[in-house]
């Protein structure tokens, strides 16, 4: 690497951080270089090895030559809770530079006088997010606000990235770059498979940047804490909780611990435990994104004095600040991907460059093979990736809004920096018609949307000129994030954390639930509040949270048949010594699989036939191959099926024999057709309406206002349900409905991945068996208890059946 | 579904809407025609077509009970019209096409600035309730009625949920206790929401699918 141009006042940065005995590191150093030349760049390490620092340098050495006077520098974060910290981390080296300003921080929590102060007095560097940017983006004066900047940092890229909030941010940074030419944007995000497509993604498809990669901890060391009678240990399950006692052990063992665990039910289920156990309750805590903001501030502060024993956390800890390195990190089950245990391996020990340790602790018998793949795959540096979105129409036509409002655009203008991002590079001259004619007319038929209005267009320039829908607009400005959630609050009025609508709509007044480690009993619902009382023992309900579970990534799902093609050659990995005899087991009642065969069985039982297929593609993709083969099974011999999915194969249950030769199972397992047939095999129409929910409300087609404000606001209020279904019948051919269907392929089921899955079942050898009894890969699927019926039956059917097992208190 | 009310015979029709075949008259709640114009208005991209989609179900109604009257609980508009709007005439047109019927309208919270359109609409206005054979006809209900009778107002649905899924549909609530008997019909017009927690004091429940009217257990 060569050496770094030396650049003015980069000598005093560097002289001030190391008089505050803060480390500077090459990467850095480059960082800084290139931004004062001009350039754009992604800046990409693990969390905590100052790439903080990396991003901010450039702009304070700039500071020290030519002092702002002006708005000049973003720096948007992903998570509102985080901003305030990032703010307090960015203004420490201010006042040691003699830089008398400082920065300020602007989101959807800063009082409505913070932010009049803000506007009258610009301060040069803000802390923000995607959708505060936005909503700057929206005021007349936006090209005067944000017209002189000088970079932007983009902090935590790789959270926004895949997700619609990144897909706003790609539009707003490219307006940023129209009215800056030359702006420089930076990046900065953890390790990704494909950091290239993530730099550009950042700053548009013909935009140059430098990629720079911060340290890497010299080693990680993964162990797994192996349960101490293997024999006992379950093949299926998933709390983990017999494990309890090896994790007392080495929590007893540390100072300080970190635990992490997939789920947030599965954290407060372990944090119950363990302060039902130790010796020091006290000095556990919980920690996870849905914990108000203060008691997660505590938690932070607390483990840096070093004051904690243990913290029980999610993904939550995975984004962030400088949190103080713990001396070890333990994770329950498995994280499913290198990335995320990379990233928790490197909370761990309090030396830059030091190893990282991380002991899994693996909560049933296949796990054990997860966390060896795992450990492959790091020795290995490789990494997931996180792909971007593409094509999100919704969120186009919300950006349009907002320009229009924001000062307004002409046709030609608006089309180039919507080309200008990675999302929208490919836009259709159709797609863009349609766009166009959705917020000025409704729709693209004159006569469909008569009385509509939203933007108008007045010589070439397209506007808001309606005060009340403005300013409905901007009350709903980047409702990307997920709705339905209500805050916990205690009834004296401490708050505790935000909760799923969908959990506490399910809880009468007087029942008990589990939140933010306590127990808690749900007083009443009023105002999107929650109010609770603490409880005192009984029975009570762990929320489950939606989301809470990635699917096994190809990465590791590859590397998991890799092992078992070894075990098959007796070629056993030695990590895998502890599960030998369950492999045996496998290869004896059935077969193994491999990444050349395809493992296929059939057995029978009381319930009925059982089919059971191994294709390692991850649950997501699983749920649509097992609708898919249920599907093409069904046109053949008309029946329903009972399909269960996991993260290694599916099963089907139905009442007839399956009778499944080899050549029967390549046409049941063949590419061709598969779009077509997928939809038919799902319930696509009512996932599409599910999956429409966020559409509607990005694209501004349902209002989320405060339910009751004024006759006015009760007049508009409907549910997206309810538009899908008046689009549906009067306006097919809207690209927002188009746009769910693609939705649910792509993203709910991996369509790409169901593809990819099948293209190599065609060379791939099928292994069928029939195994007289379940095989342990079989076990898994067929204790999850959680069967879903096929849906190719019509409403009426479905009505009735559903009425012959409702639950109770239905 | 046929079900007997306090003595009359009452039956639920799939599309939402009761017969009464001791009146010959149909009755139905919460229309709210020119809702998606409304809609339009704010700036929310609901497509036409709705109105005429409502205003054809109601025909067929007719048609096929055979019905002379036709009696509505309520909301049979969203809100007061604009005088840009077209609908009002476009019912109007379809009035005059079903010039055989008695139209009564009990009015309803949102049925505002209505007296000169109910007018040109031929349709008979009444302010709180409608007494017909001994029953109350009335927009929305109230505990303590001095006797049975129907309204509409709640848009009721019910969740059915089983242990995978879950389902809501347009629901009939029946309160049987004698004295009060009361009935409460589902909303109408199909640019209406539904609401699974209402305050009545049903005891049985009928949803209907759009095809048939079943029970809930």
């Amino acid at each position: 690497m060569s050496a770094p141009q030396s650049v003015p006042q980069a000598g005093s940065i560097e002289a001030l951080f190391k008089r505050r005995g803060w480390p500077v590191f090459d990467f850095q150093r480059e960082a800084w270089a290139a931004f004062a030349a001009g350039e754009s760049g992604l800046i990409h390490a693990p969390t905590g090895s100052g790439k903080t620092l990396a991003a901010w340098g450039g702009p304070l050495a700039e500071c020290l030559n030519a002092p702002p006077n002006r708005l000049s520098y973003l720096w948007i974060t992903p998570l509102r809770a985080l901003a305030n910290d990032t703010t307090e981390q960015l203004n420490r080296p201010l006042a040691a530079l003699g830089l008398d300003w400082r920065v300020a921080t602007r989101t959807g929590d800063t009082s409505a006088s913070e932010r009049r102060r803000i506007s009258k007095q610009p301060p040069p560097a803000l802390v923000t997010t995607p959708e505060s940017l936005s909503l700057m983006l929206s005021y007349a004066d936006s090209r005067q606000r944000l017209g002189r900047l000088r970079g932007v940092v983009v902090d935590e890229w790789h959270e926004l990235l895949g997700s619609k909030r990144g897909v706003l941010l790609e539009l707003a940074l490219a307006r940023l770059r129209a009215i800056n030419p030359g702006l420089p944007v930076w990046g900065l995000s953890a390790t990704l498979g494909n950091v290239d497509e993530a730099r550009t993604a950042l700053l548009g498809p013909t935009n140059p940047g430098r990629l720079i990669a911060g340290r890497m901890p010299r080693e990680i060391q993964v162990d797994t804490l192996l349960p101490p009678s293997i024999e006992r240990f379950p093949w299926a399950g998933r709390t983990g909780l017999p494990q309890l006692p090896g994790v007392l052990n080495y929590l007893q063992a540390a100072r300080s611990t970190l635990l992490f665990t997939n789920t947030r039910s599965q954290a407060e289920l372990w944090f119950q435990a363990i302060q039902a156990v130790v010796p020091w309750p006290d000095r556990v805590l919980l920690h996870h994104g849905s914990i108000d903001r203060k008691a997660r501030a505590e938690a932070e502060e607390r483990l840096r004095r070093g004051e904690l024993k243990c913290v029980v956390a999610t993904s939550s800890l995975d984004l962030g600040v400088d949190f103080s390195p713990v001396d070890q990190v333990l994770q329950i089950g498995s994280p499913k991907g290198i990335a995320r245990l990379i990233q928790r391996a490197g909370r761990s020990g309090h030396q830059p460059g030091q190893t990282s340790r991380l002991v899994c602790v693996p909560t049933h018998a296949l796990e054990i093979l997860e966390v060896a793949a795992a450990r492959r795959r790091i020795d290995e540096r490789r990494v997931e990736a996180r792909r971007p979105l593409a094509g999100s129409l919704d969120v186009a036509a919300q950006h349009l809004v907002t320009r229009a409002l924001g000062g307004g655009f002409t046709e030609a203008e608006a089309l180039a920096e919507l080309r200008d991002t990675h999302a929208f590079a490919e836009l259709s001259d159709l797609e863009w018609r349609w766009l166009l004619e959705f917020i000025t007319r409704g729709g693209p038929a004159l006569k469909a949307y008569p009385g509509f209005q939203k933007v108008k267009v007045d010589g070439g320039v397209f506007h808001v000129p309606n005060r009340r829908i403005a300013s409905l607009h901007r009350m709903s400005v980047g409702t990307i994030t997920a709705d339905g959630h209500l805050q916990v609050r205690f009834m004296k009025g401490r708050s505790l954390g935000q909760i799923e609508e969908r959990f506490i709509t399910r809880l009468k007044p007087g029942e008990r639930f589990v939140f933010a480690g306590r127990l808690l009993t749900l007083a009443k619902v009023k105002d999107m509040t929650a109010y609770v009382r603490a409880a005192s023992g009984g029975k009570a309900a762990v929320p489950r949270w939606s989301g809470g579970r990635l699917p096994l990534s190809t990465l590791l799902a590859d590397a998991v048949l890799e092992m078992m093609d070894e075990a098959n050659g007796n070629r056993l990995d030695p990590d895998l010594k502890p599960i030998a005899e369950l492999l045996e087991l496998q290869k004896e009642r059935s077969a193994l699989p491999a990444p050349d065969r395809l493992l296929i069985e059939q057995i029978e039982s009381r319930e009925g036939h059982h089919l059971y297929a191994f294709p390692f593609a991850g649950r997501l993709a699983h749920e649509g191959l097992a609708a898919l083969l249920a599907w093409r099974l069904g046109r053949e011999a008309p029946q329903s099926y009972s399909m269960t999915v996991n993260d290694y194969g599916i099963e089907l249950v139905g009442d007839a024999p399956f009778e499944l030769d080899e050549s029967r199972c390549r046409v049941l397992l063949s590419p061709l057709h598969l779009e077509p047939d997928l939809l038919r095999a799902l319930n696509a129409a009512e996932m599409a309406r599910h999956r429409f929910r966020d559409i509607a409300r990005i694209a501004g087609l349902v209002f989320q206002g405060y339910p009751g404000r004024g006759k006015q606001m009760r007049q508009i209020q409907a549910s997206s349900g309810l538009m899908f279904d008046m689009l549906s019948e009067h306006d097919p051919d809207n690209l927002l409905l188009t746009l769910a269907r693609r939705e649910v392929l792509e993203s709910e089921m991996e369509l790409s991945r169901i593809r990819a899955t099948l293209e190599r079942a065609r060379s791939q050898t099928l292994v069928l068996r029939q195994p007289g009894r379940l095989s342990p890969l079989a076990f898994p699927l067929w204790a999850d208890r959680l069967r879903s019926r096929v849906s190719s039956e019509d409403f009426e059917r479905r009505v009735e059946r559903m009425l012959a097992t409702l639950e109770p208190g239905s | 579904m046929k079900i007997e009310l306090a003595g009359h015979q009452l039956e639920l029709l799939p599309d939402r809407a009761v017969w009464w075949p001791g009146q010959e008259a149909v009755l139905l709640a919460d229309v709210h025609l020119g809702k998606d114009q409304v809609f339009r208005r704010q700036g929310l991209a609901v497509p036409v077509g709705v109105l005429e989609q409502d205003l054809d179900r109601l025909e067929l109604l007719i048609e096929e009970t055979g019905a002379k009257r036709l009696i509505i609980l309520g909301d049979l508009i969203h809100a007061p019209p604009h005088p840009d709007d077209d609908w009002p005439d476009r019912i109007g047109q379809w009035r005059a096409e079903l010039d055989h019927i008695e139209i009564d309208l009990v009015l309803g919270n949102h049925d505002r600035d209505l007296s000169t359109w109910l007018h040109q609409w031929q349709i008979d206005g009444h302010e709180t309730l409608l007494e017909l054979d001994g029953m109350l006809l009335m927009h929305e209900w109230r505990p303590r009625l001095p006797a049975p009778g129907l309204s509409g107002h709640l848009h009721p649905g019910a969740r059915l949920k089983t242990r995978r899924e879950q389902l809501r549909l347009p629901a009939y609530l029946l309160d049987s206790s004698p004295g009060r008997e009361h009935l409460v019909l589902p909303a109408f017009g199909r640019f209406t929401g539904l609401m699974d927690e209402v305050e009545f004091p049903w005891d049985r429940r009928f949803v209907t699918t759009g095809q048939r009217v079943l029970p809930l257990p």
